[in-house]
């Protein structure tokens, strides 16, 4: 452990080497992902302001259910943002090799060297809107509400973590396959809305097979105080996936076939 | 000399798909890149594994350094089985490949190797000590501080040896290192490695470069379609295809055509002519001892001066390839 804790502090010292490096991509990049990940709540904020909206939800909900969404995005981008698509070009180009020679587990390997600081500025995005939602429609917040908020969190954080892993997983058999990100990120957009406006297959897809329910709307459900049943069993399932992504990606690796010489 | 590197009966197997008839249709065929290699490598031995592209060798090596799972067969380097045993074994070994690079290519070599430390948990002093040494062998102290992208090829390839050396392998792979070099890097490589060699760090080596065979290897095994066609010492391997030698001959006047006929009635094969004083003969020394071959020359040729030498490597390699996997 100590020796991975090690790498990660190089890793993260390279990581923000690299991102100076090109200081103006680096700051675009950074400007153009929180405004990629603010404009849906935008969204909101115009639906609402035309007099429509979520039955049963207030503006500031939804938006608290975004603003964790976007903080989701946003951190699990920064450490699990490229294992998908950098899995995706190793296993295509042939590379792996160099992943497989060190004295690693793989996949820690590669998230540890694909840091990807640009994603912070989504997280901090994320953060600021989240307070501001918050403090406009959190009304008595209690210390198990704040508790249960950041179990459901990291929950959320685990499925995130295990959807990518399961598609970077599909990458050693399905090789090249560039669209792998945006499936994964298309399966996450189930989280960023109130889980009531699905039908009721959706709602329990999203809740216990794919729990991406857990990405926005069940963690701000907690710290809203609303209860939402099944939120429990749905954060052990999430753990589940994760622990499911991690074994597949490990195990895809024996399919791993390089390229020809 | 104690083995290091032990494979039996070593098998790659891989599905893969030919264009089939029909835009949309594709036919599953399995192709076996690896089949039934078996080796042994000695401790500081540098092993030159040769073959012609698609061979198999780079298949192999990655089976040997644990990055590929073999189909069938067993490899035991250093009491490890690479696959299997992957993170404890990958601790002692090392590996450069040409054309892939473990080099971040925005920051500079330094920052790599600082990365490789702590993801080898090499001690600080062992750190700066082998560093300091293996900058220092292979000239590059001014160019680990300047981003990757800006060096060239061959300074780029020094650091990567540096980059798998800093932990102090036991056993190194080097799979086309001197692929694109000019000859002054070639030379500095192949220094290198000798001089790691002679410090007890066993090689092998696959290339397509003969000279690195020639300079480096003692050991050469050949791959041809998948399986082993040669395995043995350089000296074999000239030997492989007899005595033949190449005999270059200067005349005092131009040779006729009735004595070169009778040159090959005498089992020698005239296989070039520079001009018309100079020929180029092969002899094979099985059917013809030294003694007899410049007897039968002087009779029939007047000779000024005469050259004997062995087959050229290309020669060798060229009709091993021809005859065994192409």
């Amino acid at each position: 452990m100590r020796r991975y804790l090690a790498a990660y502090r190089v890793c993260l010292r390279i990581a923000v080497r690299q991102a100076t490096t090109y200081r103006a991509s680096f700051v675009l990049s950074s400007l153009i992902a929180l405004a990629a990940n603010l404009a849906f709540p935008l969204v909101t904020v115009l639906i609402y302001g035309s007099g429509a909206g979520f039955p049963g939800w207030t503006a500031d909900e939804v938006l608290l259910i975004q603003a964790v969404f976007t903080l989701s995005t946003g951190l699990s981008g920064m450490v699990l943002g490229a294992v998908v698509w950098v899995t995706t070009l190793r296993v295509r180009e042939g590379t792996l090799e160099v992943v497989l020679l060190k004295p690693l587990r793989p996949l820690p390997f590669i998230v540890l060297t694909t840091v990807q600081p640009e994603s912070a500025g989504v997280g901090l995005g994320g953060a600021v809107l989240m307070g501001w939602a918050a403090s406009r429609s959190v009304h008595g917040l209690t210390a198990a509400g704040v508790l249960a908020f950041l179990g459901l969190f990291v929950a959320g954080l685990c499925v995130m973590a295990g959807v990518a892993l399961i598609m970077a997983a599909t990458s050693f058999r399905w090789v090249g396959n560039a669209r792998l990100p945006e499936i994964a990120d298309s399966v996450h957009a189930f989280g960023r809305h109130p889980l009531r406006v699905f039908p009721g297959a959706v709602q329990g897809a999203v809740t216990f097979v794919v729990p991406v329910a857990m990405v926005g709307f069940y963690p701000a459900s907690a710290l809203l105080g609303r209860e939402a049943a099944g939120m429990w069993p749905a954060a052990a399932m999430c753990v589940a996936f994760l622990a499911g992504g991690v074994w597949l990606y490990h195990r895809q690796i024996r399919n791993y076939q390089g390229v020809g010489g | 000399m104690e083995p290091v590197i032990e494979v039996e009966g070593l098998s790659k197997s891989y599905v893969t798909y030919r264009r089939g008839k029909g835009l949309l249709r594709r036919e599953r065929v399995t192709v076996t890149a690896v089949d039934d290699v078996s080796l042994t490598i000695g401790a500081g031995e540098i092993c030159g594994m040769l073959g012609p592209n698609g061979a198999g060798k780079s298949t192999t090596i990655k089976m040997l350094c644990g990055a590929l799972l073999p189909s069938a067969g067993t490899v035991r380097v250093l009491g490890y089985e690479p696959f299997r045993d992957r993170r404890r074994y990958v601790q002692e070994i090392g590996a450069v490949f040409g054309q892939k690079s473990q080099l971040v290519w925005d920051i500079a070599p330094i920052d790599s190797f600082a990365m490789n430390k702590a993801i080898y948990a090499v001690p600080d002093a062992q750190y700066r000590e082998t560093l300091d040494e293996l900058v220092t062998l292979l000239d590059v102290a001014d160019k680990i501080q300047v981003p990757t992208r800006v060096l060239s090829l061959g300074e780029r390839m020094k650091c990567e040896f540096i980059m798998a050396m800093l932990h102090r392998p036991k056993v190194v792979f080097l799979d086309e290192p001197t692929i694109g070099l000019d000859v002054i890097a070639k030379a500095a490589i192949r220094d290198f490695v000798r001089g790691m060699q002679a410090r007890g760090t066993t090689f092998v080596l696959t290339t397509h470069d003969l000279e690195d065979v020639e300079r480096l290897a003692e050991h050469v095994v050949i791959i041809g379609g998948g399986t082993k066609v040669f395995d043995g010492t350089l000296h074999d391997l000239r030997r492989s295809l007899g005595e033949t030698r190449i005999v270059e001959l200067t005349l005092a006047r131009p040779a006729g055509g009735a004595d070169l006929a009778g040159l090959g009635a005498a089992g020698l094969a005239v296989v070039g002519r520079r001009s018309e004083l100079e020929v180029t003969i092969e002899a094979d020394l099985r059917s013809l001892n030294p003694a007899e071959l410049l007897a039968t020359l002087s009779q029939r040729l007047e000779i000024t001066d005469i050259s004997i030498r062995e087959l050229p490597m290309e020669r060798v390699i060229t009709e091993i390839y021809a005859t065994n996997g192409r």
